[in-house]
């Protein structure tokens, strides 16, 4: 009985940010992902007071500290240079989280809409994104970065222009799909009817029914923006030395393999922190907005 | 109304052409109007303007773009995607060498892929909110998570430690007198010759790469047949049979199964471009000498024409896989093929 109270918001005068609350609090990979997200941004934005070494991510060599297997002043040890690694992994966040806001903070908006227009209006422009977003589909995500950066020059912005090309795709046909699907129903018909233009009921009528589905998409999408940055930084297209990037710390590492594994494990797990708090996060949105795959 | 599955067929093959020549046109394109010339990166920084520019006449750059396009795509279609700058021979030879190595890993992965991921995904439902459901969730939800670089280093650093004997990179021991066989693939070739210890140490050698690579799709496609088996047993189909007593046994894998192993073939269609792009990741790890990396080097070393073939063959790849995905749903699923019935 008390749940189905808590349940119907109207009958207890509870705000819909409470129901949210109570649904998300009642999740345990949302708020394990949240956990690990909240401190992964903690740690990047307060990098330089919460690392030991702040100096390290620069170009520092201490050759007697050099190799150093982990231990309590150097927690992820130290890498060839004499660094440690676990200064360098936390500022590394920071290139991670950069790559993330400005991969989908242009191709997500970017998709939305686009997805928006192709399922609302139909016709010749349906027939044109759809027709565009399958090419790009038929491309390998990273083939096409790689080429991308590397013929323009390798770093970062440009491995984010090839990343940001890519990604909008995926966001425009999802959208796409719900978009048409709602487009045909009875109020937005009634809407129409009611003398709205198209900016209103895109924006207005369509786009709030998407917010599940594009919050869900993004979450889920950030754990692949991240390994997919590190998996470019990995293969030497990455941020120039002695700035630190997870990816190219791994590549780095693996040069003294397996006599310093933790210099190719431990940055390496760090990725997977990163990845898989965002993954439990989308889970539990997903679960929470009761969204379909 | 449903359409007939063949026709359905030849329309997907028509699009995928488009597919191709859009993506042909748009490689092509990026390839040309980068800056860096060719020309001079192939004779390097000693040779003179003239030479230099004798060498874009003779390539043909200085022509406009589109009419270099045409003459591209004329000569891809008789089978000759230009000299490699790098190698100094022709990039269909490179790829012919290296294409079959990649296949073979590619092929092996998907096949490890589906063996593992559609029973554990069948499990997973059956034994739903119960302990192994857990960990079988947790597992797949790894193996969508875990970067493949850090995945396949730490089995590389395991088998070294504790399988000292285990191959860790290479396609096949040099000590093998193996002179190679018509089809480039080990596993083949070496049963063609009856040489069965290559064929062992073929395997050997795929086991880590292979896992590796299959690794995140191992986690989605458990996911996914996981959620559709649960979804399809709320069907009305099901309950009738359930209520009709048939054993459990026969409606999980005589009905369930086939309708649920939909949902991810389809995924695995679409996730063959990811699959293609790990492979350049497992075969850099493991120093495979496939396609992806000879992709890699192309790209590094600024190699053109082999940059565009890669991009256009990984493309085929892509569309190749997805037509045979087609095919295969077209099979399975009774409700494509109703029409042919009636």
């Amino acid at each position: 009985m008390a749940d189905m109270k808590m349940l119907d918001a109207s009958d207890r005068g509870l705000s819909s940010g409470y129901m949210m609350w109570y649904r998300f609090s009642r999740n345990p990979a949302a708020v394990v992902g949240s956990l690990i997200l909240i401190s992964i941004v903690i740690l990047a934005v307060f990098a330089p007071w919460l690392t030991p070494y702040p100096k390290h991510v620069g170009a520092v060599v201490d050759f007697r500290a050099r190799h150093l297997p982990p231990d309590a002043s150097h927690w992820f040890g130290t890498d060839k240079a004499g660094r440690d690694i676990f200064s360098r992994t936390v500022f590394g966040l920071r290139v991670s989280l950069l790559l993330v806001i400005g991969v989908l903070g242009i191709s997500v908006p970017v998709g939305t809409v686009l997805g928006l227009i192709a399922g609302y209006f139909g016709g010749w422009v349906e027939k044109l994104i759809t027709g565009l977003t399958n090419v790009m589909l038929a491309m390998p995500p990273l083939v096409m970065a790689l080429a991308v950066s590397n013929l323009l020059e390798p770093t970062l912005t440009n491995a984010m222009i090839a990343i940001t090309l890519l990604w909008w795709t995926w966001h425009a046909r999802l959208i796409y799909s719900v978009s048409k699907s709602i487009a045909s129903e009875d109020y937005i018909e009634a809407a129409r009817l009611a003398g709205a233009g198209p900016i209103h009921i895109l924006f207005r009528e369509i786009l709030p029914n998407c917010l599940a589905v594009i919050s869900v998409k993004t979450t889920l999408d950030a754990a692949f923006v991240i390994l997919f940055g590190a998996t470019l930084s990995f293969l030497g297209f990455g941020v120039k030395p002695p700035t630190p990037d997870l990816g190219s710390m791994v590549a780095d590492g693996r040069q003294f393999m397996p006599d310093f594994w933790w210099e190719v494990l431990c940055p390496g797990a760090v990725v997977f922190y990163v990845t898989l708090g965002f993954n439990l996060l989308g889970d539990g949105l997903r679960d929470m907005f009761d969204v379909e795959n | 109304m449903q359409q007939h599955p063949l026709v359905a067929i030849l329309t997907r093959l028509g699009m995928f052409v488009l597919v191709m020549i859009a993506l042909s046109i748009m490689i092509f394109v990026l390839a040309r109007v980068v800056p860096g010339d060719p020309a001079r990166m192939a004779l390097g920084p000693a040779a003179t303007q003239e030479q230099v520019e004798a060498l874009r006449q003779q390539m043909g750059l200085d022509r406009p773009l589109p009419v270099q396009y045409l003459d591209y795509a004329n000569k891809a279609l008789h089978g000759d995607l230009g000299m490699s700058l790098v190698s100094q021979r022709p990039v269909t030879t490179d790829l012919a060498q290296t294409v079959p190595a990649t296949v073979e890993l590619v092929l092996v992965s998907v096949i490890f892929m589906f063996a593992v991921a559609i029973p554990l995904g069948v499990i997973t439902a059956h034994y739903r909110n119960r302990s192994f459901d857990y960990i079988g969730r947790f597992l797949s939800l790894t193996g969508v998570t875990i970067p493949s670089f850090l995945f396949a280093i730490t089995m590389q650093l395991v088998a070294a430690r504790y399988l000292s004997d285990w191959p860790i990179i290479g396609r096949l021991d040099h000590g093998l007198a193996w002179q190679g066989g018509p089809t480039g693939f080990l596993l083949i070739d070496g049963t063609l010759a009856g040489r069965f210890d290559v064929v062992l140490n073929a395997l050997k050698h795929l086991a880590l790469p292979a896992f590796a690579l299959s690794m995140a799709g191992i986690g989605q496609i458990t996911r996914i047949t996981r959620s559709s088996m649960l979804e399809n047993q709320r069907k009305d189909h099901v309950l009738t049979l359930k209520s009709f007593g048939v054993p459990e046994r026969i409606i999980i894998f005589r009905y369930l199964l086939k309708l649920s192993s939909i949902a991810p073939l389809t995924i695995m269609g679409l996730e063959f471009a990811s699959l293609i792009g790990n492979a350049f990741v497992i075969e850099m790890i493991f120093a495979w000498g496939g396609f992806a990396s000879y992709g890699l080097t192309s790209i590094l070393q600024k190699d053109l024409n082999a940059v565009t073939a890669v991009v256009l063959v990984a493309g085929l790849f892509f569309i190749i896989a997805n037509l045979i995905v087609d095919v295969v749903i077209s099979i399975i699923d009774p409700r494509l093929r109703r029409k042919e019935a009636r």
